[in-house]
């Protein structure tokens, strides 16, 4: 049996691998905790019905994507213009800072703060790309690494900052700034108003990467550089843009958890969301409008993990669990491009050799 | 000598009120007992969080051995049990699960704060106790355990023991655990050697074992000659055995990872209190606003010393360890902090709520600022 691959596939193709792999995925880990001794139907059950079967998980579910739907959004905004941002950890905890600060050392209406706190996390995101942006557009250096390094950068000022200048003496076991005052209204319950801001901000970057001129210039520039500068594109302009809202929009989300969740800046706020939307955006194929069910996605493994853990099943395993699924997708994806061949392919004639031109 | 102490004797729920089960004003039981009614063993869910991994042998490993005390006392019930949770908003996922899954009551065995308060002033008929917390509610109370006690009579014998007189600790954050830790350990040390010093590095985690290591090293090549610290697992006292040095550890015997190092251990046992605090939850009589600090001998204690403590040494500390539990406070002015500044006047005492907030290190110590 032979296979070859096919250059392109429908999306229907890539929806139906990505369901058969976490259906895989999910199989394989089930009879290892079945192998453990766990009832794997009454887990999977709790999982679902704890998940999706009440408001109050649906509502979880709504908690935990929101940053995952920022995150996700920075990295595959990148992606477009064919460039890796892995910082989006320490723009995220950048964005928090300075977002924090405002709250803290601001006073106003909270109709007047939360979108002053929400620009400065904005603009703390965009500044903590700015220097690997100023880098990669015009010395060409790697963005993957200095965005990557800046990244623990951003984690060391947090903890010096939460155990030095901005530390609440009133915290017993772990550093943290004081109480920022303003919260983000609720939309449903627990639900605060940063979901529908994150899902906002998706549309919005897909319809300007897919409907506009400006949009059209980043794809291009991401597919092929040259061919960009070549049409008179300005490519190093829209680099620079690009990595700037990619930055922003990771700050926001350090924003949404301060003003939403956590109210206070502390060291490990971010739960590794950084981290997690460069597995979002990779699920998504750099699509920003699959960011949503990729984000949905994620979020449901994560909170399952928490399900699980109730049950006692170990949090390294629910890791292994959530490590399984994603790598069963990555694979699903390249499979999904190869089909069995009809007949055996044809193996390409080899070139005659070139003559040398004399 | 070298026979454990009969901890589990002493620790009896009649001491354990002695010990300084408080209930302040404004919070009345009557209105407690309204919101707690009894709960039917087999109908009872009852939850624990954890900060770090059970496996630690160290400070969550104490608190599960406390839960499965609780599981045998009361084998009917359904138990929750989450660990590893984070300082971030997976913890208040985590609560509300357990209220989801219709826990009566939960113990979180780090403080949560807000974190915890935005799910327990929502989930009000749910018992709610944090462990080293600092607020209190109509549902919630926090307990912990009078840690410096144990750590001055260490002190003692780790001033006895070490030559140079400079003293190392391996610290999490200049949090009020740490800076009681380290003044009353340098106290006891300075009673029988008034020039110790105690040099702190902060490894900013409580589970971090490659950074706690890294911290024992640096400390002892900077002269330390005997480590004590407030880690969760056991890695800096890796290092001391290595490098010939002796180590005071915190929640748990684990001198086999370093047995000739291994001085003691400030040994935690929560089993009394989560065993009266689960079967109050359950006959109804549990009370919100409980403010527990479990003393030496009723929930923490020195362990039984170490192979390589001399003699006398015990003698002298343990000495000293019995006249704290016959009622005396060791903590005395004049103490000054780090700046110079005398904070608690000639012949004034420190009382164990001085000690729980303590944000100031002693004259002494380096490493460490006023908080």
């Amino acid at each position: 049996m032979r296979f070859q691959r096919l250059p392109s596939i429908g999306a229907g193709v890539m929806i139906l691998a990505r369901v058969a792999a976490v259906a895989a995925a999910l199989l394989t880990g089930g009879l290892a905790f079945a192998l453990a001794g766990f009832d794997v139907p009454e887990l999977a059950g709790a999982v679902i019905s704890a998940s999706l079967g009440t408001a109050f998980g649906l509502e979880d579910l709504g908690l935990l994507a929101t940053p995952l739907i920022l995150t996700g959004l920075a990295a595959a905004v990148c992606l477009r213009i064919g460039l890796w941002n892995i910082g989006g950890e320490g723009q995220f905890y950048a964005g928090a800072i300075i977002a924090s600060l405002v709250g803290l050392q601001l006073q106003g209406p909270p109709a007047l703060m939360l979108p002053l706190m929400a620009l400065a996390g904005f603009a703390g995101g965009m500044a903590w790309i700015l220097l690997p942006a100023l880098a990669r557009a015009y010395l060409a250096i790697d963005e993957i690494i200095t965005t990557l390094l800046l990244n623990f950068v951003a984690v060391l000022l947090v903890n010096y900052l939460c155990t030095g200048p901005m530390r609440d003496p009133h915290q017993a076991v772990t550093a943290a700034s004081a109480h920022v005052p303003y919260e983000i209204p609720a939309m449903i319950d627990d639900l605060h108003l940063g979901l529908a801001v994150a899902v906002l901000l998706v549309v919005l970057a897909a319809l300007a990467l897919g409907r506009t001129g400006w949009g059209f210039e980043v794809r291009v520039a991401g597919a092929n550089r040259h061919a960009a500068n070549y049409a008179g594109m300005g490519v190093r302009r829209r680099l620079l843009q690009t990595m700037l809202l990619s930055g922003g929009i990771a700050g926001l989300a350090g924003m949404l958890e301060v003003a939403g969740t956590v109210h206070r800046l502390q060291g490990g706020i971010s739960n590794n969301y950084g981290y997690l939307g460069i597995i979002v955006a990779v699920l998504a194929g750099g699509a920003p409008i699959a960011v949503l069910p990729a984000a949905a996605l994620m979020a449901l493994l994560l909170n399952g993990g928490i399900v699980l853990q109730s049950y006692g099943v170990s949090s390294y395993d629910v890791l292994a669990l959530t490590g399984l699924v994603l790598l069963f997708i990555a694979v699903g994806e390249q499979l999904a491009y190869y089909r069995p061949a009809a007949r055996p392919a044809i193996a390409p004639k080899p070139a005659p050799p070139l003559e040398h031109a004399r | 000598m070298n026979g454990r102490l009969p901890r589990r004797d002493l620790l009896t729920l009649a001491g354990l009120s002695a010990g300084g089960l408080v209930l302040p004003r404004g919070i009345a039981p009557a209105r407690a007992a309204g919101l707690f009614p009894p709960v039917a063993e087999d109908k009872a869910v009852i939850a624990m969080g954890y900060v770090g991994p059970t496996s630690d042998e160290g400070w969550s490993f104490s608190h599960r051995q406390g839960l499965l005390a609780v599981k045998a006392a009361y084998p009917k019930a359904r138990y929750l049990e989450v660990e590893t949770i984070p300082y971030s908003a997976d913890a208040t996922r985590t609560f509300r699960q357990f209220v989801a899954q219709g826990a009566n009551i939960v113990f979180l065995n780090s403080e949560y704060g807000d974190l915890l308060h935005a799910v327990s002033d929502k989930a009000k008929g749910v018992a709610w106790m944090e462990c080293d917390g600092h607020s209190l509610g109509p549902n919630r109370g926090w307990f912990y355990v009078k840690h410096w006690q144990p750590s001055y009579v260490t002190g003692v014998a780790a001033g006895l023991m070490s030559k140079t007189g400079k003293l190392g600790y391996v610290g999490s954050m200049p949090v009020p655990t740490v800076f009681s830790g380290v003044n009353a350990f340098l106290m006891g040390a300075r009673s029988v050697r008034p020039d110790a010093t105690m040099q702190v590095i902060l490894i900013n985690s409580w589970f971090d074992p490659q950074a706690a290591a890294q911290a024992g090293t640096a400390l002892i090549d900077n002269g330390c000659d005997l480590l004590f610290g407030v880690m969760d697992e056991a890695a800096y006292l890796q290092v001391a055995e290595k490098r010939g040095v002796p180590a005071v550890m915190w929640n748990t015997d684990v001198r086999r990872y370093g047995p000739k190092s291994y001085v003691s251990s400030i040994v935690l046992d929560w089993t009394k209190f989560y065993v009266g605090q689960a079967g109050a939850r359950l006959d109804g009589t549990w009370q919100a606003g409980q403010q527990v600090l479990l003393g030496m001998g009723e929930g923490v204690d020195r362990d039984a010393w170490g192979e390589s403590v001399p003699e006398p040494v015990r003698r002298q500390a343990d000495a000293v360890r019995t006249r704290m539990l016959g009622g005396w406070n060791p903590f005395v002015g004049e103490i000054k902090d780090i700046d110079g500044k005398v904070r608690v006047a000639k012949g004034e005492t420190m009382s164990d709520m001085d000690m729980y907030g303590c944000s100031w290190p002693m004259a002494g110590v380096s490493g460490l600022k006023v908080g």
